[in-house]
């Protein structure tokens, strides 16, 4: 019996028996959609917290200072020589100073705590570019220049456009600078975001805060295959400098993104498993289906023998049957696994639909039907046709 | 020429329970090409046994059974199986036909499970389906058919891969007098067109319209006799 005539027989025994089969399903089609939506989520979120990170560069590596065990101090110029000498591993750095303070332009005046002190570097290492004006060059370390380059959402709270903000004189603490650039807008203008920070020259935030220490130094790698390298290098370094390691902390983001990903690992060998438990309770569900099939459909297969269906004809017609209703609640699961990426889950991070997944677990579904069918199939091929015949 | 059926000294023992029943006991039975043999004997006298046994539905105990000279008790499940498909034609009382298919699909299956390709399929089933004179009922289901086509059907389906031997087991038993008699008719004329044909029945009036008389007794052939 060819394998057409055998699938034609099997869907028309599932439509003859529409609702159960559907029930029958459900358990393949609530395993596969729970699949494909806990893989999209568990891949969307990790693509945007990736790519959260990679904005700030995957080859930045933070040095924070705590001056703790110790009386020595890093000063500014050192650093850079320091830098200057392994410009093999180090394209950039920038240093930061930070601290609060209140900010006016006329009548307008709020709390801002994002007072950045830091060098031209700045732009490259963080990716923080201006829409409008310039940046602070190396030249306003040297002179100490009171000027300013704001984020947006420092535009928005104390000017009514950005080009009234250009060349405004804005009052830091009492003391006025000038804007000499605004910054690309990165997370809506909202207030308290990193929208809301305001770039001045290093040194003149040295003055205003009255502390020469900096704490940060933001480091740019020259190759992303360089960053562990670079971390023994700084490493070697700051001890040597220090006379101890328990006085600074080199942080490594590509570091976290392995963390990530380890984490992203085991998220999806936790769905993994609870995919496959869902889906052996669905082909248990089957099999179960299927043995009470063939007890029903008992005198149909002593017919068939009795017009001369082999074992082999029997046995095909069950297990087909088996694997067409779990193949067709595989489907229905990737359909509906796929409209709840789209419709749900894209609400809340950016959908991913991952081909590999939605294969593996129609694959799956496949397997079930045949290996729960096997059983209920064997019983059937191998049913004694007189006693099927006589059966009702 | 060598025999369509040959039995010697063939026994068939069932157990129930703590009892043997010796359904069949030493039987011995030639049935040549183009006969038409009936079987009759009073109920439990092992009919439908004998008719498994020829049918090759059921593995004998003891003795021999050839059928168009092979030795049947040695073959496989699915030698045996593509015997039934192709060497017998099954007529059944309570006609056997498969509900949720048409009178058309009904007949075809012989032929599916003979591989018989899609459009040899169709042309044969419904020449079968026009000879039993329900051309014009390809398409319906057997609810939708009286009992004597239903019956009618299932001889179709016998007839459909033109098996040497037709095995018909009280084919009349489910149907009222004039659909019986219908039946019976048609057997006789499909004998005339040169079909082999074994008939049970517990009838004496229907056994008389065969050639041969075989009369079954406890599991043993009492008679067998050339009806006039
Ligand atoms: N599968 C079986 N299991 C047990 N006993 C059986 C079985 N088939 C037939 N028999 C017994 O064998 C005897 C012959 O049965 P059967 O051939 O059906 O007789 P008939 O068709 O002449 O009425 C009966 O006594 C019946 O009870
Ligand atoms: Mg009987």
């Amino acid at each position: 019996m060819g394998f057409l005539l055998a699938l034609k027989m099997a869907i028309a025994s599932i439509i003859s028996n529409k609702w159960r089969t559907f029930l029958t399903m459900l358990g393949v089609i609530i395993g596969v959609a729970a699949v494909i939506a806990a893989t999209g989520f568990a891949m969307g979120s990790t693509a945007s917290i990736t790519s959260s990170i990679e904005d700030l560069g995957s080859n930045t590596l933070t040095v924070t200072l705590f001056n703790k065990g110790t009386n020595r101090d890093l000063s500014y110029n050192e650093f850079i020589a320091f830098t200057e000498e392994n410009s093999k591993y180090i394209e950039a750095v920038s240093p930061t100073v930070t601290g609060n303070a209140t900010i006016k332009y006329e009548a307008e005046s709020y709390e801002n705590s994002q007072i950045i002190g830091t060098n031209a570097a700045y732009e490259l290492v963080k990716n923080s570019h201006v829409q409008d004006g310039r940046y602070i060059l190396d030249l306003d370390l040297e002179f100490r220049q009171k000027i300013a380059v704001i984020g947006t959402a420092v535009v928005n709270n104390l000017f009514d456009s950005k080009d009234q903000a250009l060349g405004a004189y804005i009052k830091i603490d009492g003391t006025p600078f000038k804007v000499v650039g605004i910054l690309d807008e990165k997370e809506g203008g909202q207030e308290g975001s990193s929208d809301d920070a305001i770039l001045i020259p290093l040194t003149t935030a040295q003055r205003m805060f009255s502390s020469a220490k900096i704490n940060n130094f933001t480091i740019l790698v020259s190759d992303s295959e360089l960053v562990d390298e670079t971390v023994v290098v700084l490493e070697t370094f700051l001890t040597e400098f220090y006379g101890t390691d328990d006085s600074y902390r080199v942080f490594n983001l590509a570091m976290i993104l392995d963390t990530l990903s380890e984490v992203t690992d085991t998220l999806a060998l936790i769905l993994g498993g609870i995919a496959v438990i869902s889906l052996l309770v669905g082909g248990i569900g089957i099999m179960n289906i299927m043995l009470v099939s063939v007890t029903e459909r008992t005198r149909e297969i002593g017919i068939r023998k009795a017009i001369g269906a082999k074992r082999s004809s029997i046995m095909t017609q069950f297990i087909i049957e088996a694997v067409v209703v779990t193949g067709l609640g595989g489907i229905i699961g990737i359909i509906i696994g796929i409209l709840s990426i789209q419709l749900l889950i894209s609400k809340f991070v950016p959908p991913v639909i991952d081909t590999m997944w939605v294969f593996v677990s129609f694959g799956f579904s496949l397997v079930i039907g045949l290996v729960f069918g096997i059983f209920p199939a064997l019983k059937a091929a191998n049913l004694n046709p007189i006693e099927a015949l006589r059966s009702e | 020429m060598t025999a369509l059926v040959e039995m010697k000294d063939l026994k068939k023992t069932y157990k129930m329970g703590e009892t043997y029943v010796k359904a069949l006991d030493g039987i011995n039975l030639t049935i040549k090409k183009d006969e038409f043999v009936s079987i009759v004997g009073p109920s439990g006298s092992g009919k439908s046994t004998l008719m498994n046994m020829i049918g090759c539905l059921d593995a004998l105990d003891e003795g021999t059974y050839f059928l168009e000279g092979t030795d049947v008790s040695e073959l496989s499940s699915s030698k045996l199986a593509l015997i039934r498909s192709k060497k017998i034609g099954f007529i059944f009382q309570g006609f056997n036909l498969l509900s949720k298919l048409t009178a058309l699909e009904n007949v075809e299956m012989p032929l599916i499970y003979q591989n018989y390709s899609h459009k040899n399929r169709k042309k044969k089933a419904i020449e079968a389906l026009e000879k039993v004179g329900l051309g014009d009922r390809l398409h319906h289901k057997p609810t939708e058919l009286s009992g004597g086509q239903q019956q009618r059907v299932a001889i179709a389906r016998a007839l459909v891969a033109d098996p040497p031997i037709i095995l018909a087991d009280e084919p009349t038993g489910n149907l009222d007098s004039k659909s019986g008699k219908e039946i019976m008719d048609m057997l006789v004329d499909l004998h005339k067109q040169g079909n082999t044909i074994i008939l049970i029945t517990h009838d004496t009036y229907i056994a008389n319209t065969a050639r041969r008389k075989i009369v079954l007794k406890d599991g043993k052939i009492t008679e067998d006799v050339e009806v006039s």
